[in-house]
């Protein structure tokens, strides 16, 4: 049975649309992307999925049943807006928050002592969180989310102001909760990790479900509109060749956008014909790129 | 363990922990100890001070049968309160009250007489000039004691026995007797004393109580919101559990507090030294009803809890800690009216503004409880006030819970009330 299930759910705020007609499943073990535009109801969905607010119309499940305290105590919530206690300790404020969750002060402390050395952060046990530097306080509030083992993860943009080697840690740790079978909702705009850690996704825009699906499949379905072209020596009348639309040199080679992916070969061809070629590519499209084409377009 | 204790839990502790809250504690009770061996300091300031009598001037020969009968009057009492020093006259009315009053300057007389002809009565009208605004009870000795000096001339050439005479200068003592229709007797004087004073300062007490703690829940739930933890508190326990779980985790520091410095006075009050001192205000604190301390403990925890969701549900709509004190103005006015309105009716525990405020949850705790402390209100006015008291708080407990559940969710500008309605409708709490 499938962790969560969201069927079809509405909501309406007055004369605003929210959310309109969402759908999608999420496995364990699976990340699922939740793309969109600020605006485009990505909070309220996750608010709905973690039973803050009640759809009007449809209906999410929890491995197969509705929402219910115990729906709670299985959820776990990195929220976009940090927050902690900042004059309380650590221990104090993260075993209070795994003990709401149904965890025995002991159970919890244990499990907190264990993230802080997986984190190597120990010595923040006692310390408050306040005379944390931001990026340790980004990883309390990791634990926050964690502490009490949840089956549901919401992941709301999880690495926004990290410096890389924090993101690369919590990315690392993300996948290995992954792999240990937990079921996560993550939602980002940096489409770069959705690539790297999600498997299926769907891009909302202004309530509307706009795309929606695997990631490989979505990315099929663009046409692959790039050349990268890399040769010995110089290449001439690139420009000129029907079903080119633009070429940009760079340092490597060349960048071609093109019109239809046939049109690929001919640019090979011509190029043959002048130099060694040493690097030829037909990029298939980056998420970024149908970010913006799909929601973009449609905000014209 | 549930997690409605678990929030109790944190929140007591952490209160009980804070800095503020130890230190709040401690210097009350420092001001407690202090207060409650005032009295015994001031009694020993004053066997050396101002039993005496205090000395009050007249110009010397004006009425002098008057001013004898009043020197008579004074030597024959125990303590007098005032002893006559004559000034020599200066010749004319303005020359002799500037001679008095020089005489006030120089320490001399604390205040001074001064004779007006009443020649229709015969007898003179007399204006006691005082150096202090306040001292009303010599005006009132000087007072018994020339009605006294009056009947002594009127007498004087009629036969009386000796015991005539003494029942003629006996001043009349008249002791008011609250009317308590259920039981036998009635409140004392002594008792009536210490009604006021004890109403008096359980009013005051309670309104503290309820307002300061009430600020406590607001001003913490809006730090949570502010601090963003708000958002994981909700998704990890149920927000009508939350509430409740800080409304009594505050109860129960306040409780705390209030028990403690409580204990702390009466202890004081019950030192050997004390004792002596407060019998000798007319204090007996044997006095106190405990019925009336059980009415006060309840209508603490009641007023405590009508306030107190109050006081959250407004905390949970406001996203800034500034923005706070503008938005809890509302309930501290309706606060602050139940408890002048308590005030006023001190001296008037019966008029009608007391009888019908004390009908309206929100001044119930001050006024039913002044209603009960100083005067007799029959049983079913108090069922009734306490019924519509424990209905409101059902209400306000469901509204404040229903508001809170929509409030920590919307951030930014504090909503009007329509936008709130609009959000709950919306939410769907």
């Amino acid at each position: 049975m499938k962790p969560l299930v969201i069927e079809h759910i509405f909501k309406q705020y007055g004369e605003k649309t929210a959310v309109s007609d969402l759908s999608f499943e999420v496995s364990e073990g699976e990340i699922y992307g939740l793309l969109g535009a600020n605006g485009a109801g990505k909070t309220t969905t996750m608010r709905m999925i973690l039973g803050l607010i009640m759809p009007d119309r449809g209906e999410i499940r929890y491995y197969g049943k509705p929402y219910g305290s115990e729906q709670l105590r299985m959820m776990g919530y990195l929220p976009e807006e940090r927050g902690l206690y900042p004059k309380l300790k650590v221990s104090d404020q993260l075993i209070y928050l795994g003990q709401l969750r149904g965890m025995s002060r002991a159970e919890a402390d244990r499990s907190l002592r264990g993230w802080l050395e997986r984190f190597q952060i120990e010595e923040y046990y006692n310390r408050k969180v306040e005379e944390l530097s931001k990026g340790n306080q980004q990883k309390i509030q990791f634990i926050a989310a964690v502490i009490h083992r949840p089956k549901i993860l919401i992941l709301d943009e999880a690495f926004s102001g990290l410096d890389p080697v924090n993101v690369e840690l919590l990315k690392s740790t993300v996948k290995e909760l992954r792999d240990q079978g937990m079921c996560m909702v993550f939602s980002t705009h940096r489409m770069e990790h959705v690539e790297e850690l999600c498997r299926n996704i769907t891009i909302l825009d202004r309530s509307k479900t706009v795309l929606h699906g695997s990631l490989r499949e979505i990315k099929r379905r663009f046409p692959q509109e790039r050349v990268v072209l890399a040769t010995e020596g110089e290449v001439q009348g690139l420009e000129s060749l029907p079903g080119v639309r633009s070429v940009l040199r760079t340092e490597a080679g060349y960048e071609i956008r093109i019109e239809r992916e046939d049109v690929a070969q001919d640019i090979l061809r011509h190029a043959m014909a002048q130099a060694p070629v040493r690097r030829f590519e037909l990029m298939e499209p980056t998420l970024n790129e149908i970010f913006i084409k799909t929601v973009g377009e449609r905000n014209e | 363990m549930n997690s409605l204790w678990i929030v109790t839990a944190f929140t007591l502790r952490n209160k009980l922990r804070s800095k503020a809250f130890i230190w709040s504690t401690a210097i009350l009770a420092v001001l407690l100890v202090v207060g409650a061996n005032l009295p015994y300091f001031l009694e020993r300031l004053n066997l050396g001070g101002s039993d005496e009598p205090k000395p009050v001037g007249y110009i010397e020969g004006a009425y002098p049968e008057v001013v004898q009968g009043l020197e008579a009057f004074y030597a024959r009492q125990e303590n007098p309160d005032i002893r006559l020093v004559a000034i020599p006259s200066g010749g004319s009315p303005q020359a002799d009250e500037a001679a008095l009053r020089q005489a006030v300057e120089d320490k001399t007389i604390k205040g001074y007489i001064l004779f007006a002809d009443r020649p229709e009565i015969g007898f003179p009208e007399v204006i006691y000039h005082s150096s202090s605004l306040m001292d009303f009870t010599v005006a009132e000795t000087l007072r018994i004691a020339l009605e006294s000096v009056k009947a002594e001339m009127v007498f004087r050439n009629v036969q009386l026995s000796d015991a005539e005479r003494a029942l003629l200068a006996a001043p009349v003592a008249v002791h008011t007797l609250l009317i308590d229709t259920g039981e036998e007797g009635g409140k004392t004087a002594a008792e009536q004393g210490v009604a006021i004073g004890l109403t008096y300062a359980i009013i005051i007490l309670l309104f503290m109580a309820v307002t300061i703690t009430g600020q406590l829940v607001a001003t913490e739930i809006t730090a949570e919101k502010s601090s963003r933890v708000m958002e994981l508190l909700i998704t990890s326990v149920k927000p009508l559990r939350q509430m409740f779980g800080k409304i009594l985790g505050t109860f129960t520091a306040g409780v705390i507090q209030i028990g403690l410095l409580v204990g702390v006075f009466v202890a004081n009050l019950m030192l050997p030294h004390n004792r002596g001192a407060l019998e000798a205000l007319g204090i007996r604190l044997d006095a106190v009803e405990p019925k009336l301390l059980i009415f006060a403990l309840f209508f603490y925890l009641t007023g405590y809890f009508l306030y107190a969701t109050l006081f959250a549900a407004i905390g949970s709509i406001v996203s800034r800690t500034e923005e706070l004190g503008q938005a809890l103005s509302p309930v501290m006015i309706l606060s602050i009216v139940g408890f002048y309105i308590a005030i006023f009716g001190l001296r008037n525990p019966e008029s009608p503004i007391v009888v019908i405020g004390s009908y309206i949850p929100f001044f119930t705790p001050f006024l039913m409880f002044e209603r009960i402390g100083l005067s007799d209100p029959p049983v079913w006015e108090i069922a009734l006030s306490i019924g519509i008291l424990l209905a409101s708080i059902l209400l306000f407990g469901w509204l404040a819970a229903k508001i809170y559940r929509t409030g920590v969710l919307m951030y930014g500008k504090r909503p009007s009330i329509k936008e709130l309605v609009k959000a709950m409708k919306a939410y769907k709490v």
